[in-house]
């Protein structure tokens, strides 16, 4: 049951990070200066244990684009070696950088893609959670260039019509 | 404090001391191997240290199946891949690496290719995700005292397209066994022995305040810095003292477990970019970079710094310095070790002295955030830190 639980809420979770990336691409410059270094056609496959939700994107120029099913060809592949450690992750328990220290993540591809990805997933978790629990995982907020309130607003519509 | 949760690994065989290196043909054996393919470079041909080796062998009745001793002083992952290939055309069922920090990551990186059986190491990029492979028995010899690379779970190796260096990470690159034998070590330049010593010292800093940091990398780490701190400056002094040299061996291999266990932080990560895009000297770079990026750090790991001073100078000094001031002294006692070293022989102190252009500096700080190193350093750091760090070293 426990288990069950946590797969619903990554599944929902890495929707919500996939979305309010997106969105921070328009609402926040370092997170647009991010995605516009990302090489054309680069995909990521971030998953969250065995048999646990994943989450497959591809960066095509001009936004980080769902895959439904995960490429078969070369992606950058970051594996969190347990659903508990995602779980913790995703609840804001504990940074990347964190996780990465405890030996917590299985890297197949460049480790400069992978710095790529921390740096948006630490930005989006500094708009997603309240500043209380940022603050006690990461050593330095960044400056929010929009309300949180704007993101979840923009997200929440980009759910209702289908966007992501 | 203990960290939540730690791994630690250190697979490799250490043989230190006098006439280890006489060894070697009984540790080859012992592994099963018997066409050993030695890699090595031309300098150190031209030493006679690749003789000492090859005298032994051939006494022994196992001279090397083949030699490679073209590997330049920024291997690449052209070079890997073609070792990997003359490997196979020879028919050798072993490695053999005599050289410092560049030959033994080649060296690492061919034993990746013919391990993971593919014949593009590029095809392994990553962390943690190359299962063992067929097991190739492989030792290294080191000749310089700073890489530690002897000991480490990753192989750092250019990749020429992209300009980086690239980090090849997993337990199973490390060799079987490692050999450190004074004589390997006794006639390097004043100068190398210097800028060897500074990375060993700057691995064993960083080691021992990144983010995972624990205590078995600790200890190893900290008996790095203290031999450091007693043989480092006599090494210099008096390079043919088998002592000092030994010494200073065992602190570079002790530095390579610990940060292998740990990793490093942002000087390696800004190290990695000024040698990818300014082709600068590894261990200079590490040298002059310490200090500034110890300061830069100092907020996040000051109680990490105050710990170390005891093991940089002594146990009295450290205690008649106040508590608060520890971390900087620990600061002081490295920039001083650096200013000493440069009069003596004239080991860079800034980075203009090695001839880098400002204008670079915009590319390696974007290099440098993209290093996997940066993750771990205690104290997040943006591109425009990076160029903060670059223009005070300058």
């Amino acid at each position: 049951m426990r288990r069950t639980l946590q797969k619903i809420y990554l599944s929902a979770v890495l929707r919500l990070v996939h979305a309010a990336i997106c969105e921070l691409q328009s609402l926040d410059k370092a997170a647009e200066g991010e995605l516009l270094g990302l090489p054309v056609g680069l995909r990521y496959a971030i998953c969250t244990g065995h048999g646990a939700p994943a989450l497959f994107v591809e960066w095509d120029g001009a936004g980080l684009r769902r895959l439904r099913e995960e490429p078969a060809q070369k992606c950058c592949r970051v594996r969190i070696k347990t659903m508990a450690d995602a779980f913790i992750l995703f609840t804001g328990r504990m940074s990347l950088a964190h996780l990465y220290a405890r030996h917590g993540l299985v890297v197949a591809g460049e480790i400069a893609d992978v710095m790529r990805l921390a740096r948006l997933v630490n930005l989006a978790e500094c708009y997603l959670f309240p500043a209380f629990i940022t603050r006690r995982i990461l050593p330095e907020l960044p400056r929010l260039q929009a309300s949180p309130l704007r993101l979840y607003a923009r997200v929440f519509f980009g759910f209702l019509t289908n966007r992501y | 404090m203990q960290p939540p949760y730690f791994e630690y690994h250190n697979p490799v065989k250490i043989l230190c001391g006098e006439n280890a290196l006489d060894r070697l043909p009984s540790e080859l054996r012992q592994l099963a191997a018997s066409r050993p393919m030695l890699l090595t470079d031309a300098v150190l041909q031209k030493l006679g240290l690749s003789n000492t080796l090859l005298d032994i062998m051939d006494a022994e009745g196992c001279p090397p199946a083949c030699t490679f001793t073209d590997i330049p002083v920024d291997s690449s992952l052209s070079v890997v891949n073609r070792i990997a290939a003359l490997y196979r055309e020879k028919n050798c069922d072993s490695l053999l690496a005599l050289g410092g920090g560049s030959v033994i990551d080649t060296a690492k990186g061919v034993h990746l290719v013919l391990s993971g059986n593919t014949d593009d190491i590029l095809s392994l990029s990553g962390m943690e995700n190359i299962p063992r492979g067929r097991h190739i028995p492989f030792i290294v010899v080191p000749t310089t005292a700073g890489t530690g690379s002897e000991c480490t779970g990753v192989a750092v190796i250019r990749n020429e397209e992209q300009a980086v260096k690239m980090e090849f990470l997993s337990p199973f690159v490390a060799p079987d066994a490692a050999v450190l034998d004074p004589r390997m070590t006794l006639r390097l330049p004043p100068r190398a022995t210097a800028a060897t010593g500074m990375d060993a010292l700057c691995h064993a800093i960083e080691a021992c305040s990144c983010l995972q940091k624990n205590p078995l990398s600790d200890a190893h780490a900290t008996a790095s810095m203290r031999l450091v701190a007693q043989h480092l400056l006599p090494a210099v002094e008096n390079g043919a003292d088998a002592t000092h040299r030994l010494c200073m061996a065992l602190a570079a291999t002790l530095a390579g477990i610990a940060f292998s266990n740990s990793m490093v932080g942002a000087v390696h990560a800004i190290g990695h970019a000024l040698g990818g895009v300014c082709h600068l000297p590894h261990a200079d770079v590490m040298a002059v970079l310490l200090p500034h990026v110890m300061r830069f750090n100092l907020p996040r790991a000051e109680h990490h710094y105050a710990e170390l001073l005891p093991f940089l100078v002594g146990w009295e000094k450290a205690a008649d310095t106040p508590k608060d001031e520890r971390a900087r002294a620990a600061i002081r006692c490295v920039e001083n070790l650096t200013a000493r070293l440069h009069e003596l022989c004239g080991l860079p102190v800034r980075l203009r002295d090695m001839l880098v252009r400002e204008g670079d500096f915009p590319r390696v700080a974007q290099t440098a955030i993209n290093d996997g190193a940066l993750i771990v350093n205690p104290a997040s750091v943006s591109a425009a830190q990076v160029e903060q760090i670059l223009h005070q070293a300058y």
